[in-house]
């Protein structure tokens, strides 16, 4: 075996494939890290993918949501001092106040615009949304600490692992049950799935889709301060840090399928093994393995894993 | 129609009148990022600038000239700083170009200099490339540059008594040229000690627990990293969980020791670091740093001050100087005398090498440690590293 480790580290480059086949324990901090990475994205992208199944609207802004929601979380534990599960409540209905706005202002007025124009509109947001946390928060980085109890590390048996990733892998898959439960179980859910169908007929027979829109685009909104404010204990509240994950997201939901739930879940975790296993493969190319993916997609099914052709949804 | 020929000739004369106003004021231009994630650096710098500028009209200007700012908006990225410099030399008619954060902003500044023949004074990016295989009759740096900031680190390499290291990069020019500077070092200082693992997350990467798991698993007994800024603090954050700055010891550069970040990290700042900075609001090198704390504190309202005013404060001085020594604004002129140009500063003096034209800038480095009365983390004890005497 040593041998072959040693071929592996010497020629290939890559001690970390090497750790990774000589020591399970390394290979299941891994399969963890994956995880609670693809988890974290899922609660952010997961609004981005909802908002353009039912809206329609590709909003660049969500980058900027993500950032408002980890800087609320800053002011509600470090400057008025309530508990961090506190914070990620005040973010998520803060970021539906100031989407409320938004919608109501803005977006409700370019539903039936071209792409371009919609592209246009969230892209000034962005602009708009940076400036306006600057002026609130300056542009100082910020530290959010880990909420208590979780910030030390939890003994799985075999290995140590930090306790607020594991509760990060636990909270995704909870928040993609209530999404999956409410879309595929509730009268609201299901409107809202039909809206992602036929606005028309579903206007047709006497429902209020102008409602269903907002509150689809609140509730996607929450979803992304949510994000930002679970994130802001390990990802420091700074400006741009809008910029740095609205990318990932975006990958995540292409790979799952524009608009689809399962997509978004299961495109977050390939996103995440990928990267994991990648970086460890061939450390100086992490980004290579998930965009070659997305490639991958883009050519064979450009729908998305989950999504649906086009000729499909008429 | 002799009407009309009087209206163009009085706003052809106000026009030049106006053009030679303008032609009276030396025009020191300045690029930092001023909005989006590289503002948290940048607009400190803005405030050194500026104060580097009301010197040079407090001391009567230069030449018998009023200096002004003209100041844009790097956005931290290369093709945005070099479209601005551009401008700012064909429209604004700025006499030189001052700043540039980041050293790939830094390597684009300084090719439009080249072009057009105007004086760049890199003040914060730090590429070797920049003084070396890049280097140009018209850029200077100010700034530390990654074979001193490499060497020192392989000096604290030696002092911890390193003996396996695992190297962590962006991955970048600054990244990749701080590697390269820490493995020469480690040649001159730790000739035994190997690097068992390198790694190069991406700039603005988030997620890092990848790279921290794989330095855990390398058995290296000391980590070199040169993570600046908010990748740094993400790094700590996620990696003080899985216990890595209690089993390795990290000898972080990029500027870990300042201010900004051991006040953003409070309580959450890792043990077991060895960090660096250009200036500490509470170690004065010399008196004129107590006078420059107090101004700048006084500016900004605060006691503890940012390391980043010092570095912009240094760039308009050294240009000021040079300008005075050449007794012209001639692009020429001026380089000339800054090839050798000495300076005081308020991190103590600095001297432009004439053949690379970079500043001997060196940095104060230290363990971070909790000491009484300290509002966060402080380098002690504090020893200033000097820059390199040759390449």
């Amino acid at each position: 075996m040593e041998p072959f480790l040693e071929f592996i580290r010497e020629n290939l480059g890559s001690p970390g494939l090497a750790i990774l086949i000589s020591n399970p324990q390394f290979a299941f901090i891994q399969l963890l890290n994956s995880i609670s990475m693809g988890m974290n994205y899922f609660i952010i992208a997961a609004g981005l993918s909802l908002i353009f199944g039912v809206l329609k609207v590709i909003n660049f802004a969500h980058g900027a949501f993500y950032m408002f929601g980890a800087y609320i979380t800053y002011s509600v534990t470090e400057l008025m001092g309530l508990s961090f599960f506190w914070a990620v409540l005040a973010a998520a209905i803060g970021l539906m106040l100031m989407a409320l706005i938004i919608e109501r202002c803005l977006f409700q007025f370019i539903y039936d615009k071209e792409h371009l124009m919609q592209l246009l509109l969230t892209f000034a947001l962005v602009l708009i949304l940076g400036d306006l946390a600057k002026i609130i928060w300056g542009t100082d980085q910020y530290s959010v600490a880990y909420p208590a109890g979780l910030a030390g590390a939890t003994n799985l048996g075999i290995t140590f692992y930090p306790s607020y990733r594991l509760m990060l892998c636990v909270l995704g898959p909870a928040i993609f049950i209530a999404l999956w439960l409410f879309i595929e179980r509730t009268r609201w859910g299901r409107i809202t799935k039909a809206a992602t169908q036929d606005r028309d007929m579903l206007s047709a027979l006497g429902i209020n889709v102008p409602v269903i829109y907002t509150i689809v685009f609140l509730i996607g909104s929450a979803l992304a301060g949510m994000g930002g404010a679970l994130a802001s204990p390990f990802n420091s509240p700074a400006p741009g840090m809008d910029a740095n994950i609205i990318v990932e997201c975006f990958v995540i939901v292409i790979i799952g399928g524009l608009g689809s739930l399962w997509g978004t879940f299961v495109g977050a975790l390939i996103f995440g093994l990928v990267f994991n296993f990648g970086s460890v493969i061939v450390p100086n190319a992490q980004d290579v393995f998930a965009f070659l993916l997305l490639l991958i997609v883009l050519l064979i099914r450009p729908w998305g894993l989950y999504g649906r052709a086009e000729s499909e949804g008429q | 129609m002799r009407h009309r020929l009087l209206v163009s000739l009085v706003i052809a004369g106000t026009l030049l009148a106006i053009n030679n106003l303008h032609a009276e004021e030396i025009k020191i231009g300045m690029l930092y990022p001023i909005t989006g994630g590289g503002a948290i650096y940048g607009s400190p710098a803005q405030i050194g600038h500026r104060m580097g500028v009301e010197e040079i009209n407090l001391d009567g200007g230069l030449l018998g000239l009023q200096a002004i700012s003209v100041e844009r908006d790097t956005k931290l990225n290369p093709a945005t700083a070099a479209a601005a410099a551009k401008e700012m030399i064909t429209k604004d008619g700025v006499h030189v170009l001052i700043g540039g954060l980041s050293s790939s902003v830094g390597l684009a500044v300084s090719e439009v200099a080249r072009q057009e023949k105007v004086i760049y004074i890199a003040t914060i990016a730090k590429t070797i490339q920049m003084t070396t295989n890049k280097r140009h009759n018209y850029v200077f740096r100010t700034a530390s540059h990654t074979d001193f900031e490499g060497d020192a680190m392989a000096q604290i390499a030696e002092k911890l008594n390193a003996k396996s290291i695992c190297d962590i990069q962006l991955d970048y020019a600054y990244g990749h040229d701080l590697a390269a500077g820490i493995e020469k070092g480690l040649a001159r200082h730790l000739p035994d000690t190997k690097i068992v693992l390198s790694l190069r997350p991406k700039l603005r990467a988030t997620d890092y627990n990848v790279f921290i798991t794989q330095i855990m698993g390398a058995g290296c007994d000391v980590v070199t990293g040169g993570l600046w800024g908010p990748h740094f603090v993400d790094f700590a954050k996620q990696a003080t969980p899985f216990g890595l700055f209690q089993q390795i010891k990290f000898i972080a550069g990029g500027e870990i020791g300042s201010h900004e970040i051991a006040s953003t990290m409070g309580r959450d700042y890792p043990d077991n670091v060895w960090a660096n900075s250009y200036e500490l609001w509470y170690h004065h090198p010399n008196e004129e740093h107590k006078k420059f704390h107090s101004k700048l504190s006084a500016q900004l309202g605060t006691h503890e001050t940012t390391m980043w005013p010092v570095l912009a404060v240094i760039g308009v001085r050294m240009y000021a100087a040079a300008v005075k020594q050449a007794g012209s604004l001639d692009p020429d002129l001026v380089a000339e005398a800054l090839r050798g140009m000495s300076i005081d500063t308020p991190v103590g003096p600095r001297t432009i090498d004439p053949t690379t034209h970079q500043t001997d800038t060196g940095q104060f480095w230290g363990p971070m440690v909790k000491k009484e009365g300290a509002p966060y983390r402080v380098m002690d004890p504090i020893t200033y590293i000097p820059a390199l005497l040759s390449e």
